[in-house]
């Protein structure tokens, strides 16, 4: 009896044992990644204090800027070596200027205290975590930019507003915030896959399906996606659906921006959930997607286990250090369109604003005009590694190809672009997990229509 | 008068100890805890300088909305999922290594608690791969037994990918507790054990007669350890794993609260849900206090 017990205890002790080691192996062989949960991990760079080069005179400053200045900017997937430089330009160009940066992966949460106790910094970048534009500019955080932009000019005299690729998000009729960043969201793909099988390369809807029967004929999943942050697959696929459907306009796009309710019982929204459905029910979505975060499915599509993977134009710059030397980036900004029909830009912005009560509103303004300047555009793409919002010519800048690809799909006349909508978070929300929940059939366009209208109902209480 | 001087400085004495103690703790759970009361009578963004007072209107919206209940149920499936699992086999292994006298009893007892080292992060993390559809252990293991390999994704089943955060849990939880028992198991003097090997009981009757009676205080504070821990902490493991996915299906309050404060800029509400944890956590602690009630045994 004894001698059993003792037995059996020996054997779950090793078979304990053996699962933790294997475990470990797992865990090894997957890949090296660590589980970052932020979608854009931080590349902390060195701080690059460079030395200030081409210092501009500040033309369009009158007034000598003086006192304390403070600069809020994370630090994220586009680094930090444009804003050190753009600093110490701006230093220079106004010496008596105390510049004060706060500045870090962290510091959004880091600076919310200053903000509730109403004594913020001056100036602030918007973009990681924890900061959301529509919900500043309801908090009444920001300062209202509408009849200033009107007429701001930047320091070469060129009117702000001429020079943007993508106009200011307006929110209740005003203008708060100005886009610095301007990316797209995408379809990626291998384009070296395509070329050894054969596959041609979608242009729209029916050559993306014709070729996804045809990558899962070959026994490659056709479709991954980040499931544990469905937004990817909302911004990439779902939206540009909508905008297709709506024949191009996206009026419709924008109203659902603003929570109305009609806006999401359109038809076209309907059409588009439709495609998923399709995506659904042809089996072309890797069963894997559901489960699983942005750097997981971006793995399996390096590892062209998946042939497409809806995402945005900085994953070759996020996952640089895993792409295998025979990849080749394919981009194409949206899928859902009819054959002949315009592609469609989901744009990703990132953008600064002036916070109302700033004390050196006056020195946050004349930065706003030194910052977006075409000199700057190319400086931007550069060092960061996204195109920057400024209308202006990188071929010639030493930027990475993708960025230049994406300045170029950007501004061509066959790509609808559509001006980055910032989703109430509840209706955001609510639309990511309907979208997983239609994903895995659970539930029909109609089911989808009705959560989300359930809540942007709430919202507009 | 002298008598009266040796009691002040013994209470001088009591109180350097006890005030700054006192002070720390009112500072940091005394004060968190009455702020987020406060928070949670009031609609905030979490970031705003203005809040709106909506008094009880948080806990009542906290009543009726599915979500919410949803975690509730999940997070009492994982105090009842883990306070069986972390019990049955850290009590067996505890039993195993003390009684049992297998060899190498000192190795097991460090490899069992290595997982306690870990942070949950990093548990979330292996496990994470362990249930990877593609490219986990799991499936990979499972595959050795079937002709066509197995792709199930562990974690995306909408009904029952909170069992999934089960074995984890457990995994991780064990080594703590088996240590905690082996250590009242030790204390039981060695002579009741040989009194029962003499009348001939065996080692199912030794544990069931005096193992267990006497170590049930550290059972028992075992128990409501896990129930609290899961309560208050299972917040880690799901957002590391699931991210309260897929659809909400495996949020817990805790998840959720951080999904509703920082994500979704309801301050308010997050602070509404901080105190249903805390409400949770109290009265299961009075319940499992009293369920768990027995007479004490001691050894004399």
């Amino acid at each position: 009896m004894t001698f059993t017990v003792k037995k059996t205890a020996a054997g779950a002790m090793a078979i304990a044992m053996s699962l933790a080691v294997l475990a470990g192996c797992g865990g090894n062989s997957g890949s090296n990644n660590s589980a970052a949960n932020s979608p854009a991990p931080a590349s902390n760079t060195p701080a690059n204090t460079a030395a200030p080069e081409n210092t501009s005179a500040g033309g369009g400053e009158a007034t000598k800027l003086s006192g304390d200045f403070t600069i809020q900017y994370f630090v994220g997937g586009y680094g930090d070596k444009w804003w050190k430089q753009v600093i110490a330009d701006f230093k220079t160009a106004n010496p008596d200027l105390n510049i004060k940066e706060e500045a870090g992966p962290q510091i959004n949460t880091q600076n919310k205290p200053k903000w509730i106790a109403g004594d913020p910094p001056d100036f602030v970048y918007i973009d990681g975590p924890e900061l959301n534009d529509r919900q500043m500019a309801e908090d009444g955080l920001l300062e209202d930019l509408t009849e200033w932009m009107q007429t701001a000019t930047n320091v070469d005299g060129v009117k702000i507003l001429d020079l943007l690729a993508q106009q200011p998000p307006q929110y209740g009729g005003k203008i708060y915030n100005v886009p610095l960043v301007l990316n797209s969201w995408g379809v990626f793909y291998n384009k070296a896959l395509f070329e050894k099988n054969g596959w041609t390369e979608p242009t729209d809807w029916d050559s993306f399906i014709k070729s996804s029967e045809a990558i899962k004929t070959a026994g490659t999943t056709p479709f991954i996606h980040t499931g544990k942050y469905p937004y990817y697959i909302n911004s990439s696929i779902l939206f540009p659906a909508i905008v297709s459907a709506n024949g191009n306009d996206y009026k419709l796009f924008q109203d659902m921006g603003n929570s109305d309710v009609e806006a999401f019982k359109s038809p076209a929204v309907l059409e588009a959930l439709n495609k998923i459905v399709e995506l659904r029910d042809k089996g072309f979505i890797d069963k894997a997607s559901v489960s699983i975060n942005h750097t997981d499915s971006q793995m399996l599509f390096l590892q062209n286990k998946d042939a497409y993977i809806p995402n945005g134009l900085w994953l070759p710059n996020e996952m640089s250090k895993d792409v295998p030397a025979d990849f080749k980036f394919g981009f194409i900004p949206s899928v859902t369109q009819k054959p002949g029909d315009k592609v469609v830009a989901n744009t990703s912005t990132a953008t600064v604003a002036i916070a109302k009560n700033g004390k050196n509103k006056e020195a946050a303004k004349a930065f706003m005009q030194f910052i977006f300047s075409v000199k700057q555009a190319s400086k931007f793409a550069e060092l960061s590694g996204a195109p920057s919002n400024i209308k202006g010519d990188i071929s010639s800048s030493s930027a990475p190809d993708f960025v230049k690809q994406a300045a170029a799909y950007l501004t061509a006349d066959s790509t609808v672009v559509v001006p980055t909508v910032t989703f109430n978070q509840d209706v955001d929300k609510a639309m990511q997990d309907a979208t997983v929940a239609l994903t895995i059939g659970k539930i029909d366009p109609q089911g989808w229509v009705d959560r989300v209208v359930k809540v942007v109902e709430k919202v507009k209480k | 008068m002298k008598l009266g001087g040796a009691k002040l400085q013994r209470k001088l004495f009591i109180a350097a100890f006890i005030i700054p103690t006192f002070l720390y703790f009112c500072l940091f759970t005394i004060y968190p805890i009455l702020q987020a009361l406060y928070n949670s009578f009031f609609d905030w963004s979490g970031m705003s300088q203005f809040k709106d007072y909506v008094g009880l209107q948080n806990f009542k919206d906290l009543l009726q909305d599915p979500i919410m209940l949803n975690a509730i149920g999940n997070d009492y499936f994982l105090v009842a999922g883990k306070v069986i699992g972390i019990m049955l086999i850290a009590t067996f292994f505890a039993i195993a290594l003390t009684r049992l006298r297998i060899r190498g009893a000192g190795f097991f007892r460090s490899i069992f608690f290595i997982p306690n080292v870990l942070s949950v992060v990093v548990v979330g993390v292996l496990w994470g791969f362990i249930y990877n559809p593609q490219i986990g252990f799991l499936n990979a293991f499972l595959s050795l037994f079937t002709k066509e390999p197995v792709t199930i994704n562990w974690l995306g089943f909408e009904s029952h990918s909170i069992w999934m955060l089960l074995p984890p849990t457990i995994w991780a939880g064990i080594g703590f507790y088996m240590i905690l028992l082996i250590a009242a198991i030790t204390n039981i003097p060695e002579s009741l054990y040989e009194a029962a090997d003499i009348e001939g009981a065996g080692q199912w009757h030794q544990f069931w007669h005096i193992s267990l009676p006497l170590v049930w205080e550290q059972m028992k504070i075992s128990i409501i350890n896990i129930m609290m821990t899961t309560l208050n902490g299972s917040f880690v493991i799901v957002t590391i794993m699931t991210a309260g996915g897929p659809d909400n299906s495996t949020q817990v309050m805790g998840s959720y609260l951080y999904q509703q404060a920082f994500k979704q800029a309801h301050f308010g509400y997050g602070a509404s849900i901080g105190i249903a944890i805390l409400t949770t956590s109290l009265v299961t602690t009075l319940l499992l206090q009293w369920l768990l009630r027995r007479e004490q045994v001691e050894v004399s």
